[in-house]
């Protein structure tokens, strides 16, 4: 599922490790004397080089990228890139050069409704995955896994001859519209949300779906009304996840949208495509819709850190 | 929000929910049985997941491969299903005749293991030695470790976006600072011709590099603190400790790290597609590139079929290696 999927292949099984740990992710411990002298793997100057050098490979060309986004169009093409000619004209005209506000909406609407759905296709399927033993369950889990490194050029062709085929035989609108775009996207989020949330069920004490049956809940009552508040965190991870699927898209957007309909990254790609093909090279302008297009991931990243990288990292944790 | 009663409170009701699966007495007809298996054993609740994932990707999968065999192009695209059997010479031609993008399937093989093994091999030490930075307690931990996640998260067609500009001939940050350092004469065409692939394998490590620091990460707090502190008692050299207790601790995590970004870096259509102008150069025709344009642009599909199922093929021997690593949870049982 191609770049889409950076994240889901990334994360596969088994998150929280101890079972029955409430905390997750958990907590770093803190250490004492002993135990930071034990944390230092490399010398300290070493350590300290490796971070300068680090630091300056990331930040450098990010500098540079927020640079050209605050200079003028012809400035970035003569290569004229200093802080001597800075103006935030990029971030006005952009809008009006590129269909981006659009763009931003339907990813919004496409997206978010992806991984709603996603989240929810997900939960019902952690339920009986983890409440009760049947068999093929763990070729199920491990299905899952497999799905993900299907890679997305060859479900690409197929998709659209399918819904091009439901389209001509029961002449409904479908390429172009939003339903085959979050239709995709929703189950390319599920194999990576259901692990999650398989994982995190299974810390979930089982008397308290027991308490609401008893209570006459029905088994998709006590999985609604008393698991998924109590899995609210593992739901959030879950859902930027897959948010992130219809987010940084373009495979499937460039072929299953149109100029209504097209997401802020093929709103982006065209607009880049089409600047170096019509001779106007506005490069400013496409580096500010790039920071604007990126700031709302990186930030997420930067704020659900501690969450995004556990789900990311202990995912794929192996014995 | 009150729950639907379903069966009556009271010692009735303990009753139903008592009934786990083979311990409920098989009475009543059929249908009351099945309607309590269903109700105490909702294994119904994989029937959207299960579908979502038969529709969206085992059937077009298989319906790939069905193609791969068949003779559709424009010409007999209307009976697609049925067009005439091609048997395996899709694939013949995929690899002895040039696409219109003037690359055969050998090339693009070539190209995308290049591109995915040589960004393994260049990320991991990069990785691991950006994990072991900081797992040090210093001042401004929490930023540096910040910054570090950044390029992963940037979206690739953003980066790719950038990279575009950043890699603009004479007047991109490369050239200039190339051309600066007098290490070329500042003039290089990065986005075409033969210097293409070094200049997507250099995005691609900078962008990606940060999944085998956030692993390493991973894998070092799971390491027991002790075998640490043992090591530091014991007087071991800070090389010694890395060799012979850090790597052999980390190598589960490292494998599965490395195995995983191979996968991604091979399945990788966005870098090229958004860094590159249409058609892309020789040097950045990955698999998937090459798939795209032959469906999407020349219509060739028996051709793309071909392309996608040996893509396919490929990657499956780093799947099974994944699934067969993937330790289920004890837990689960």
């Amino acid at each position: 599922m191609a770049q889409a999927s950076a994240a889901l292949g990334a994360a596969g099984p088994e998150a929280a490790r101890g079972a029955g740990r409430r905390s997750w992710p958990p907590r770093q411990r803190k250490g004492s004397a002993v135990q930071s002298e034990a944390e230092l793997l490399l010398p300290v100057w070493l350590s300290r080089l490796v971070v300068v050098l680090v630091l300056i490979a990331v930040l450098v060309p990010l500098g540079y990228m927020l640079l050209m986004s605050f200079t003028p169009n012809y400035d970035v093409a003569a290569g004229v890139v200093s802080f001597a000619v800075l103006t935030a004209q990029n971030y006005v005209s952009m809008w009006s050069t590129a269909p981006l506000a659009q763009g931003l909406v339907n990813t919004l609407i496409i997206a978010g409704t992806s991984a709603a759905l996603s989240v929810a296709v997900a939960l019902m399927a952690a339920y009986p995955l983890t409440r009760f033993a049947f068999r093929g369950r763990h070729g199920y889990l491990y299905t899952l896994i497999g799905v993900q490194t299907i890679p997305g050029t060859t479900l690409l062709l197929p998709l659209f001859a399918v819904f091009s085929w439901v389209q001509t035989t029961v002449s409904v609108h479908m390429i172009g519209t939003y339903f085959p775009i979050i239709l995709t996207y929703m189950t390319f989020g599920v194999p990576l949300s259901t692990w999650l949330l398989v994982a995190y069920m299974r810390t979930v004490p089982r008397d308290l779906d027991e308490a609401a049956l008893v209570d006459g809940c029905s088994q998709l009552g006590a999985l609604a009304r008393v698991i998924f508040p109590v899995m609210l965190p593992a739901v959030v991870v879950a859902f930027l996840f897959a948010f992130l699927v219809g987010w940084n898209d373009v495979l499937f957007a460039s072929v299953f949208t149109n100029q209504n309909t097209q997401t802020l990254a093929i709103a982006l790609e065209r607009f880049s495509a089409n600047s170096e093909e019509g001779g106007l090279p506005v490069y400013g302008q496409l580096m500010s819709s790039a920071v604007v297009s990126a700031a709302p991931v990186v930030i997420i990243y930067l704020i659900f850190q501690r969450y995004l990288v556990h789900g990311l990292a202990a995912g794929s944790v192996t014995g | 929000m009150t729950a639907p009663v379903k069966a009556p409170p009271g010692p009735l009701a303990k009753s139903y929910t008592a009934a786990r699966p083979g311990e409920g007495p098989a009475v009543g007809s059929w249908w009351a049985q099945a309607t309590r298996k269903w109700r105490d054993r909702p294994l119904w609740m994989l029937i959207p997941a299960t579908a979502a994932l038969v529709i969206i990707v085992l059937v077009p999968t298989a319906i790939t491969v069905w193609l791969s065999l068949l003779n559709v192009n424009v010409h007999t695209l209307h009976e697609w299903l049925g067009a005439p059997f091609y048997g395996l010479q899709n694939f013949v031609n995929a690899f002895t005749q040039p696409s219109t993008l003037g690359v055969t399937l050998g090339w693009s093989i070539f190209v995308s293991f290049a591109f995915s093994l040589l960004t393994t091999l260049v990320i991991t030490p990069i990785g691991m030695l950006a994990a072991f930075s900081v797992h040090r307690r210093f001042r401004g931990r929490g930023i540096v470790r910040a910054i570090y996640l950044i390029p992963y998260t940037i979206p690739t067609f953003v980066t790719a976006l950038t990279a575009r500009v950043v890699f603009l001939n004479g007047s991109g940050l490369v050239d200039k600072i190339l051309g600066g350092l007098g290490i070329t004469n500042g003039q290089t065409y990065w986005l075409i011709g033969p210097h293409a692939y070094w200049a997507m394998q250099l995005t691609e490590i900078w962008a990606t590099w940060p999944f085998i620091y956030l692993m390493t990460l991973a894998g070092l707090q799971a390491i027991p603190k002790e075998h640490y502190e043992a090591s530091a008692l014991d007087g071991a050299s800070k090389a010694q400790r890395i060799r012979h207790v850090i790597i052999p601790e980390l190598s589960g995590v490292l494998k599965l790290a490395m195995l995983l970004s191979t996968i991604f870096h091979f399945g990788n259509f966005t870098l090229a597609f958004v860094m590159f102008g249409s058609p892309p150069p020789p040097g950045a025709e990955v698999l998937p590139i090459a798939a795209y344009y032959n469906a999407f642009t020349f219509f060739n599909f028996g051709d793309a079929a071909a392309i996608a199922v040996v893509t396919m093929v490929i990657l499956m021997v780093p799947a099974y290696i994944y699934m067969r690593s993937t330790r289920l949870a004890g837990g689960l049982n």
